[in-house]
């Protein structure tokens, strides 16, 4: 009876210490995981912020030479990769430490001679890993490669379908395409072929472990030196050592993914940021008045391509304004972006208001410029947000006068929630003219000393130019403006022209001085006013109707 | 009133499991079904063994190591050994060989998908922006690609491995199997609990993930402005708080995670811990060999493996749905314009181009064309002139029937375009365009588009006879070297004689040219008036004509004006007459100074 109690007691007893000690663990496990996992997440919020704000100070040159989709890719899948190597990594590593250090412990207090014998494999596990990571490395960057390349080939597919179409090429590139899609199912299965074996090999050698221990174990307890609770004992702690080691396969995968990934990263962190931000103007200026002036400017792109300006050399005195014309390719809008320092001009060789460009304050030289370009950029967001875009504080009415400036109005008040209708994708499209007018509309609720209209009503038919122009006089009155355009009718009433052939000044003054001339200029004017009187010809019903 | 468009949102997931999709997806497995009837033996011969071990082990501490038997001891551990290793093999054959079948089930799927890409009309891709498409193509089948490769096998697995387990505990000893399933209705309830909001958390994160990509797309797309406009700041602080919900949604789903699978451990300990005491109990009464009890131990630790892994691949199966639906939409598109169930095949083209009173309009209600009549005689050479939007380019999209005309016929050799094969209709009409597009590969690949039946020997020739020769010549690599993606390698003018070239190698016998706008300089110019001399040699040509030089060696200019056609003659009787076309031909033509 009493042993029988005894017994009851001790039986009630380890149970009960099993699941207190798993509490405990379980607690200590929220911890950890909350810690590790939360460290991870923070330090990915971080480096999120840290990599939108360089991208935002990058010269816009490294945007044109960088995809956009590569750029996407390495902002998504490389981060996710980095942060999966420092959370579910550094929690599988810490994991594994005090799980096989803790096992390893109380296996070594039963028995450690059996201890030593159920490790032999574990030498099996380094070889493994030396033998295999690199190479696994090497394919899955293999597959990462040759997925770009299947991506690519679609992307171009899909873009070029006109032309695909047009030569029947449809069944050919279906050929192609299985071909890559091939490459790529096979490189997939040479990766398969080795990682494949990480796993059930990890699982093989804990069960290795596990035989070692029960032949030798089972020896000792039928030869009466262990006894048959502490094999037991010494089975369990085996077993919690299955995982930890399969876990190191999978941290090592992930930390060489994840170190990869942090390169690519790195990489966008490492380009230097345009010049304007890393050495960013101290000049005080209360008032920029708009003088604008070059000074022998030439400009290049990058170090070896061609200049696409020339020995510029112009003064737009505050308040007047500034006609440029000339051909596609001629370097006119090049000249809008440089004002802004969008891209960076050789230093000296344009002021404002007399100050070099380099010693203006970068935000005080962007206020003061009202740009409005060739190809528009619209957000996702609503019309309002999209006009008050550069300046918050306008009120209600600032923005309507200028809605209504940029001719605006009749389109807003087609659209059900007028300003606050959303644009883009997953909203209303706006046509090319309406686009434009919205930018222009976003330049002038800025109020800007000086503005820039770069080719700003190529969509815009001639009579809706004149109209908004026509307008535009009014609050165009006391600024300084660079009207580029390819048509005589934007700049006729320009203080002076320029035009401008390769990059260079080849005719300037004012409107009648340069049909004086007789030269480029002379010629671009006949050849519009005769467009303008076939456009009036045609709506009489001309000839043939 | 212009209404807003409904959201169209890609990441909104469905349900985890939509029998209809399975089904359709399954049928993708149909093809390699011996192979996935392998993978599954397989699976249930590793799953048998993993859970042969404890039963081993069982027989090892009860017959041998209690009786002392050593001989026998080593017998069995010998057969402990061999579950192991057979169960090694066996794991990673089935792994490859679901693997192997997952691949090459995607591959078709992504050649379905490419195929059917191929065969829609152009109206199609106006619609769906590239972006889309691709998304289509490479990501959703990458994700279909985890499921089969792991998930649903995994799955599959767990749930073999859920009812093994049981079956083996019940024929050990049912008393104490029923004791190891006391804790598991909690099990399941609180793997409810957290399935749920596990489900909900990763849905709000998705969502918060397409918000913030679209978010950094733009931004790097308008750069730009938002530099010009000196917003960066402002963005900056938006999109650290996108990044902010990112981040809290996350360190939600971390909470979830921490609470739930420590929990599954808990559970895991008690259920150990009432094995051990009832089944010590039992063995103390002489009821239990304690081999039993060893055995219950490590199968109570693989019961509770499958149910964590059920519980984590939830979220691979929800995405995968959501991926295959919208995969299997695009699948369900239907193209617009058929090809006739008998098209026409005529043995010989004579090349007589023939519109009937035309009418095409994309929008509906807003005509291009308005009743385009005219006639090309074979081997003649027609210009089309007209100022921008007279609707030049639509006679190209009727001519090739990349849209259908509205009213009216096209016909070629008197047969209607829409009684031909769109295939066999395009290859004799060889189209040159005004923006060359150029594919990623060599330039040889550009001029005959990778076609195997186009040899180097004719590439050459084109590209000799086009004049294209020598400016190839001088490129490193000289007919394999690589055109960069926009093909900012090449110049404008060295880009038309490629395409040029590419015409002249498909050696289609009416030709449909239209001609670039963008200058080029003048020595360049006279190549290219010279190549085209070389192209249009015994053709019938269509010409849409921006430049004087193309205009004087035609037969006859037609005058397109507001999607009608106002005049027609040869240049002469055109100019002759002084009507729209003196003034087009001023206004168009006249030479710069």
């Amino acid at each position: 009876m009493l042993a029988g109690t005894g017994h009851a007691i001790v039986l009630w007893k380890y149970p009960a210490l099993i699941v207190v000690a798993a509490c405990f663990q379980g607690l200590f496990r929220y911890f950890w995981r909350t810690h590790v996992f939360g460290f991870s997440r923070h330090v990915d919020w971080d480096f999120r912020n840290a990599i939108f704000a360089h991208l935002q100070r990058l010269p816009l040159a490294y945007f044109q030479h960088t995809k956009t989709g590569d750029l996407m890719s390495r902002l998504t899948n490389d981060m996710v990769s980095f942060r999966e190597m420092l959370g579910v990594g550094a929690m599988a590593t810490i994991d594994a430490i005090v799980m096989i250090s803790s096992s390893l412990t109380l296996m070594a207090v039963i028995d450690p001679l059996l201890t030593l014998w159920c490790l032999l494999p574990l030498p099996g596990i380094t070889v493994l890993v030396l033998l295999f990571g690199n190479r696994i490395f090497e394919r899955y960057r293999d597959v990462q490669q040759h997925l770009s390349t299947v991506s690519t080939f679609v992307q171009e597919n899909i873009a070029g379908m006109r032309v695909v179409q047009a030569y029947v090429q449809q069944e050919n590139q279906k050929a192609r395409f299985e071909r890559l899609s091939k490459e790529y199912l096979v490189k997939n299965l040479d990766l398969v072929k080795l990682w494949g074996h990480v796993w059930p090999l990890m699982s093989a050698l804990s069960g290795i472990a596990a035989t070692v221990a029960l032949w030798l174990g089972g020896r000792k307890v039928a030869l009466g030196t262990m006894t048959l609770g502490e094999l037991v004992a010494f089975f369990g702690y085996l077993g919690m050592l299955a995982w930890p080691v399969m876990a190191v396969g999978y941290v090592i995968n992930l930390y060489q993914r994840g170190s990869a990934a942090l390169a690519r990263l790195l990489e966008i962190l490492d380009t230097p940021v345009a010049v304007g931000y890393a050495a960013p103007g101290t000049a005080r200026v209360a008032r920029v008045l708009g003088e604008i002036e070059f000074r022998n400017l030439s400009f290049r792109y990058a170090p070896a391509a061609p200049l696409v300006l020339r020995a510029i050399d112009l003064k737009i005195p505050a308040g007047t304004w500034c006609g440029v014309v000339g051909e596609t390719g001629a370097g006119k809008s090049t000249l809008a972006n440089l004002l802004p320092r969008l891209f960076e001009a050789p230093p000296g060789t344009i002021f404002i208001d007399g100050i070099p460009l380099a010693h203006l304050p970068l935000q005080a030289l962007r206020r003061a410029i009202g740009l409005v370009s060739q190809d528009v950029f619209l957000f996702s967001d609503t019309i309002r947000e999209n006009i008050l875009f550069g300046s918050r504080d306008s009120t209600p009415e600032e923005l309507e006068t200028a809605a209504d400036l940029a001719q605006l109005m009749p389109s807003i008040e087609e659209f059900t929630h007028q300003f606050d209708t959303v644009l883009g994708e997953r909203g209303v499209r706006l046509s090319g003219g309406e686009k434009q007018r919205t930018a222009l509309a976003r330049a002038i609720v800025k109020n800007p000393p000086i503005l820039i209209l770069d080719d700003a009503f190529s969509s815009v038919d001639t009579e809706t130019e004149e109209r908004i122009l026509e307008q535009l006089k009014g609050f165009m009155r006391g600024r300084t403006a660079i009207l580029i355009s390819h048509r005589i009718s934007t700049v006729k009433d320009a203080d002076q022209i320029i035009y401008l052939k390769d990059g260079r000044i080849v005719e300037r003054g004012s409107h009648e001085e340069l049909l004086a001339l007789k030269g480029h200029y002379y010629h671009l004017y006949r050849r519009q006013l005769l467009a303008r009187e076939l456009e009036a010809l045609a709506d009489n019903g001309g000839p043939g109707s | 009133m212009r209404e807003q468009q409904e959201h169209q949102d890609d990441e909104i997931l469905g349900k985890a499991y939509d029998a209809r999709l399975i089904r359709r997806l399954l049928t993708y497995l149909r093809p390699y079904r011996f192979w996935v009837v392998t993978s599954l033996l397989l699976l249930f011969l590793t799953t048998g063994l993993q859970l042969l071990g404890p039963y081993i082990t069982k027989v090892a501490v009860d017959t041998y190591i209690a009786t002392r038997d050593l001989h026998g001891l080593n017998l069995v551990v010998l057969a402990y050994l061999a579950t192991v290793l057979l169960a090694f093999v066996s794991q990673y054959a089935q792994s490859y060989i679901m693997q192997y079948t997952g691949q090459w089930a995607m591959h078709d799927l992504r050649t379905q998908l490419f195929a059917h890409l191929q065969r829609q009309d152009l109206a199609f891709f106006d619609r769906n922006p590239v972006g889309r498409l691709m998304t289509r193509v490479i990501n959703d089948v990458e994700t279909l690609n985890e499921l089969f490769g792991s998930g649903v096998v995994a799955l599959l697995g767990d749930l073999l491995t859920l009812v093994g387990v049981a079956a083996a505990m019940f024929a050990l000893d049912w008393r104490l199997a029923l004791i190891s399933f006391v804790t598991f209705p909690f099990m399941l309830r609180a793997t409810a609990a957290y399935r749920k909001r596990a489900r909900e958390n990763y849905r709000e994160s998705r969502r918060i993930l397409a918000r913030m990509n679209a978010y950094l797309q733009e931004n790097i797309s308008g750069m730009s402005t938002v530099q010009a406009f000196g917003q960066e700041a402002r963005h900056f602080r938006n999109f650290k708080e996108i990044n902010t919900q990112h981040r809290d949604v996350l360190l939600k789903s971390i909470h979830y995670n921490a609470v739930f699978f420590p929990s599954i451990e808990l559970f895991s300990a008690i259920t150990v811990g009432l094995v051990l005491w009832y089944g010590g109990a039992m063995i103390l009464g002489e009821r239990l060999l304690p081999g039993v009890v060893i055995a219950f131990i490590q199968y109570v630790h693989r019961l509770f493996t499958p149910i964590r892994d059920l519980a984590e691949k939830y979220n691979i199966l929800q995405a995968a749905m959501a991926s295959s639906e919208r995969v299997f939409k695009l699948l369900d598109v239907r193209h617009s314009l058929a090809d006739p169930a008998t098209p026409t095949q005529p043995a010989h083209l004579r090349g007589e181009i023939e519109f009937k009173d035309v009418w095409l309009s994309y929008v509906p209600g807003e005509p291009i064309l308005k009743g385009i009549s005219f006639r090309v005689a074979s081997g003649e050479k027609v210009a089309l002139v007209g100022a921008t939007g007279a609707g030049k380019t639509s006679i190209i999209t009727a001519h090739c029937r990349f849209y259908d005309v509205e009213r009216g016929s096209v016909r070629i050799d008197g047969i209607d375009v829409r009684e031909w094969d769109k295939g066999t209709l395009r290859r004799n009409l060889g189209l040159v365009l005004q923006d060359v597009f150029l594919f990623s590969g060599d330039v040889a690949c550009n001029i005959s588009l990778g076609d195997p039946a186009i040899p180097h020997a004719r590439v050459a020739e084109a590209a000799q006879r086009v004049h294209a020769q020598s400016f190839i010549d001088r490129l490193p690599g000289g007919f394999q070297a690589v055109v960069q993606e926009r093909g900012s390698t090449l110049s404008q003018g060295e880009r038309q004689l490629l395409s040029f070239a590419r015409a002249l190698a498909f050696d289609a016998p009416i030709l449909i040219l239209d001609e670039a706008t963008s200058s080029v300089d003048t020595a360049t110019k006279l190549l290219i008036q010279d190549a085209l001399k070389e192209l249009l040699q015994g053709r019938t040509a269509l010409i849409i004509a921006h430049r004087l030089s193309t205009i004087q060696f035609v037969d006859r200019i037609l005058v397109l004006h507001k999607g009608r056609i106002r005049e027609e003659g040869t240049h002469q009787e055109l100019l002759a007459s002084g009507g729209l076309y003196t003034r087009l031909y001023e206004l168009q033509y006249q030479p710069l100074a």
